[in-house]
């Protein structure tokens, strides 16, 4: 299209000026300044001497820091492959049923998903509180008839916090796998029926190779998301004593820069998260990549 | 095939498969109920939690499961609604995710149309730019944007909130693809209606997409009242905290009051349901877009 | 129909005008040092065939290409390089690209707020340009609620209400139903003797253009093939592609050769063994032997086998009877031909007939496509 070069610079320079100056200042000068930070040992405010690889060496052979990384992935497998495949499992049971049946409860599944996680920690706190929680009437039998304070069990507390999680954010899944199922055609199924496949043979045979992408999909969006998990870990064991053994990698960072006043320590530490999640997130987009050009 | 069967007096071909659905129905019946009852599961906690905060405290201590106050009352509510700052924080959450909104819309949607409609240098640098921080673990920089807002002396205001939340990569994308599915027509036909690049942005690549519009500033809405790490980080006065973290404040004050403990929740999570319920189809657009699913 | 300016004189001038433009797309050139007049107030299409080139040409005037060599004039003035908003010319898109988001008002009236102009010019201009159009009544409705010759009406009318001095048109009609296609052409036909605007109109389809254009430019592969009034391109196609272009059924081609030219007439001998007498223009070259006679299947005409002005005898092969006239085509020793015989003829196929063609209007063609 005939349009002066010069016109079509000013527009672009205009419309493009909110997010060069927003990301060049919350995004690309945080990530360089964080990198810096994490080779020097200076506090969260203030400045820092260099110190080389030395929070890196002190992040690998502290113990804290492992054990973080550990219950990060111990909480993350908890959470991101059960959500997924019980996400499949109820959005299977959702597309069956019809009209306003269908619309109830996928909103039952999926309001969780849009409260507040603060929201959610109050609801289960409540719903587990070791005196007057209503789960009690199904734990004490299991505990000898002992009222159990499931979040101050510290065995039980990653699962306990999974499946929370699971609760608060299965309805996303499930809205991807209902949305993934309803764009395979009712005909092929009748033409399966026809040809007389069973009903597992169905899912085997039809639906299974078709929402496999979805799971993929809802799989590595969910390995991604837990991997920042904090909010909930904090919730949970707030007011609480050995934090420690269950610290996860959010929670470390926010330790170290915030409670222990150690702005390189962190730094470097959230660099590891950083790498971590990258790496995760190119494998994510590869996938989507794939998909899209399928 | 169709010729045969319509001079055939033979029996239909679906005579089997008629046999095969009505077993199939009782298999469907069970998995139907499952589903129901499933459902109910997942929506007691919230039911549980929301009748609770119509009990008085003596009811909620009692033993024994009732699933419906036997003394209605607002007393929590009332108590929560007078004794805490929640008004304050309703305000905070408000006018910081409706910044948050309104910036990132604005700025997605510029920053969208220039990549997916100008040439300019540097447009190819830009796009990778936005797709690489597409991938950045928000949590990681917490300790660097908690120093720059207090460089710039934000800590405990209101923009140092607003700030670190305007980085959206996903909403920059989402309009990019959206505006590029545009047919170029409209904007030739424009173009020689005399429209320059910005009024073909507001008046016409923006409301011909006003659906996604809405769908995204719904979303991030929503995203912004619920965010807490942040907001927990940035903010240190009561005066100052959103919704999401101000009611696990109110703990502290009360010591253990369950019914306004849960009330005060309730009120945070009162205004994203609303939302949630009446925009429903909006917000489960906006999931799948975010995404990558085009829907 | 004051209110509208436009050169009611009809008076020759050239409005628009192409000046040896190329357009090349990379190593692609859709067109190629092209030269063309259109004269104020003239219905001009532009025809051919997809992929000739007509709707880059348009766009080329219009200003949504740029012009890789040549130059164009819009009243003598050159505006090459002039933004498509400045040239004072209104375009009507093939898919209407109506904005989805705006009511017919606020479309037809768009052009009008970009520049500025106030609510009373606005809704005076829209309202006179929906009277011109029956818009009245579906001024508050969105594209989506109207029918297909509504939203093309709407189109026409955004152009309208802007008074330029050039219509263009690519391919309006084409989505529309047969039936609509020939209404929207009669007020098309309509508007522009009212408004004695200069239109520019891109076609494929030959009746669009026969019926509307009081000049046509045929257009193949980047090139100008003929340029002519629509008789002149029946009558006298300057080409086998022009030839075979106009007119359905298409031209017959038979091979010949030619044994005399003397006065203007030559004389041509036809596979089978008679001969024909048609006219060639100037003096074609004496060491032409073989050429192509063009024979359009309204004069061929159905004989008993054995007559003697059977110029070709054949085979009929199939027989299309469309009632007030019937398609016949007849296997000859020239290759099948198509014949235009009257709605009741009562040959069947296999039977042998004779075709005696009028000689006046055959046409010869030398081996290059060029018309002798």
């Amino acid at each position: 299209m005939l349009k002066s070069k010069r016109a079509e610079y000013f527009a672009a320079a205009v419309l493009m000026a909110p997010f060069v100056v927003i990301y060049g200042v919350l995004f690309v000068y945080p990530t360089i300044k964080m990198v810096e930070l994490s080779f020097t040992n200076a506090p969260l405010i203030g400045p820092g001497k260099w110190v080389g690889l030395d929070n890196y060496w002190r992040l690998a052979t502290e113990r804290l820091f492992p054990t973080a990384v550990w219950n990060t992935i111990y909480f993350v497998l908890l959470s991101a492959l059960p959500s997924t495949l019980l996400a499949l499992v109820v959005a299977l049971g959702v597309n069956r049923l019809k009209g306003w049946a269908q619309s109830v409860a996928l909103a039952a599944f999926f309001l969780p998903y849009i409260l507040p996680v603060s929201v959610v920690y109050r609801i289960w706190d409540w719903m587990f509180d070791a005196n007057f929680g209503i789960a009690q009437y199904a734990i004490a039998p299991l505990d000898g008839g002992q009222h159990l304070s499931v979040f101050r069990t510290i065995p039980l507390f990653m699962p306990m916090v999974a499946v929370v999680t699971i609760w608060w954010l299965l309805g996303f899944n499930v809205l991807l796998f209902v949305s993934g199922l309803r764009n395979i055609s009712t005909e092929i199924y009748e033409a399966a029926e026809l040809d007389g496949a069973s009903r597992w043979a169905q899912f085997k045979r039809i639906t299974w190779p078709l929402i496999w992408p979805v799971t993929v999909l809802v799989l590595t969006i969910q390995l991604i998301l837990q991997f920042k998990i904090f909010d909930q870990v904090y919730l949970f064991t707030q007011g609480g004593y050995r934090v420690d053994s269950t610290m996860v990698m959010v929670q470390y960072i926010y330790r170290e820069a915030f409670q222990l006043n150690k702005g390189g320590l962190a730094a470097s530490a959230s660099v590891v998260l950083f790498v971590l999640i990258a790496v995760m997130s190119v494998l994510q987009f590869q996938l989507l990549r794939a998909r899209a050009q399928r | 095939m169709t010729d045969t069967a319509l001079v055939s007096d033979a029996p239909p071909p679906a005579a089997r498969p008629l046999v095969r659905l009505r077993q199939l129905d009782l298999f469907g019946a069970v998995v139907t109920l499952a589903t129901l009852a499933g459902a109910v599961v997942w929506a007691f906690p919230l039911y549980w939690g929301l009748v609770t905060t119509f009990k008085p405290e003596t009811e909620i201590v009692q033993p024994g499961v009732h699933l419906w106050p036997q003394n209605f009352t607002f007393e929590n509510y009332a108590h929560v609604l007078m004794q805490t700052k929640i008004g304050l924080w309703y305000v905070n959450s408000l006018v910081t995710s409706g910044a948050v909104t309104v910036i990132v819309v604005v700025m997605a949607a510029a920053a969208g149309y220039a990549i997916s409609q100008l040439e300019f240098p540097g447009r190819r640098v830009f796009w990778a730019m936005i797709l690489a921080s597409f991938m950045v673990p928000i949590p990681a920089l917490i300790v660097n944007h908690f120093v720059l807002m207090s460089q710039f002396g934000w800590i405990n205001t209101l923009q140092g909130v607003v700030a670190p939340q305007l980085i959206a990569p996903v909403t920059v994308i989402i309009y990019k693809q959206f505006f590029d599915s545009v047919p170029k027509d409209f904007r030739e036909a424009a173009v020689m209606d005399g429209a320059n690049d910005f009024q073909l942005l507001f008046r016409i690549y923006l409301p011909m997409n006003w659906g996604i519009t809405t769908a995204l500033a719904i979303i991030t809405f929503i995203g912004a009242w619920n965010l807490f790490l942040w907001p927990f980080l940035a903010v240190s006065s009561e005066e100052k905290l959103n919704v999401a973290v101000g009611i696990t404040q109110v703990h502290d004050a009360f010591g253990v009051q369950y019914g306004r403990d849960l009330a005060v929740a309730m009120l945070a999570a009162l205004p994203v349901a609303i939302v949630y319920l009446i925009f429903q189809r909006r917000v489960t657009q906006a999931i799948m877009l975010s995404a990558g699913i085009k829907g | 129909m004051s209110a509208i300016p436009g050169n009611k004189g009809g008076a020759a001038a050239p409005h628009v005008e192409l000046r040896r433009v190329t357009k090349r797309y990379g190593v692609v050139t859709a067109i190629n040092d092209l030269t063309l007049t259109v004269e104020k107030g003239s219905f001009t299409a532009l025809l051919g065939p997809s992929g000739c080139g007509k709707s880059t040409l348009l766009r080329m005037i219009a200003g949504l290409e740029r012009i890789s060599a040549g130059q164009c004039f819009l009243d003598g003035v050159d505006v090459t390089d002039v933004a498509p908003a400045k040239r004072r010319i209104a375009m009507v898109f093939q898919s209407y690209a109506l904005y989805p988001h705006m009511t017919t008002r606020q479309n037809i009236a768009f052009s009008l707020s970009l520049a500025g102009a106030s609510r009373k010019e606005q809704d005076e201009r829209t309202h006179e340009v929906a009277r011109i159009l029956q818009l009245e009544d579906y001024l508050d409705r969105r594209p989506a609620e109207l029918s297909g010759g509504q939203r093309q009406r709407v189109a026409i009318g955004r152009a309208l209400v802007r008074h330029p001095e050039v219509f263009l048109f690519d391919e309006p009609l084409s989505n529309l139903d047969a039936k609509l296609r020939v209404q929207m052409r009669l007020e098309l036909a309509k508007l522009h003797a009212t408004l004695h605007a200069t239109m520019i109109y891109v076609t494929h389809d030959q009746t669009e253009a026969m019926t509307l254009a009081d000049k046509i430019v045929v257009l193949d592969r980047g090139r100008v093939a003929q340029v002519g009034s629509p008789l002149e391109l029946y009558n006298r196609p300057a080409n086998k592609f022009v030839a075979a272009f106009i007119g359905s059924p298409s031209m017959n081609f038979l091979p010949v050769g030619l044994t005399a030219v003397e006065g203007g007439i030559a004389t041509v001998a036809l596979p089978g063994g008679r001969t024909a007498r048609v006219r060639v223009g100037g003096a074609p070259a004496k060491a032409v032997a073989t050429a192509e006679l063009g024979v359009r299947p309204e004069h061929l005409s159905l004989v008993v086998a054995d007559d003697a002005n059977a110029a070709l005898r054949g085979e009929v092969a199939i027989v299309e009877h469309l009632g007030n006239l019937t398609l016949l085509y007849v296997d000859t020793p020239a290759g099948q031909v198509i014949v235009e015989g009257p709605g009741n003829v009562s040959v069947r196929s296999g039977d042998t007939v004779g075709l005696s063609l009028r000689e006046a209007n055959a046409r010869l063609f030398g081996a290059d496509g060029a018309s002798l």
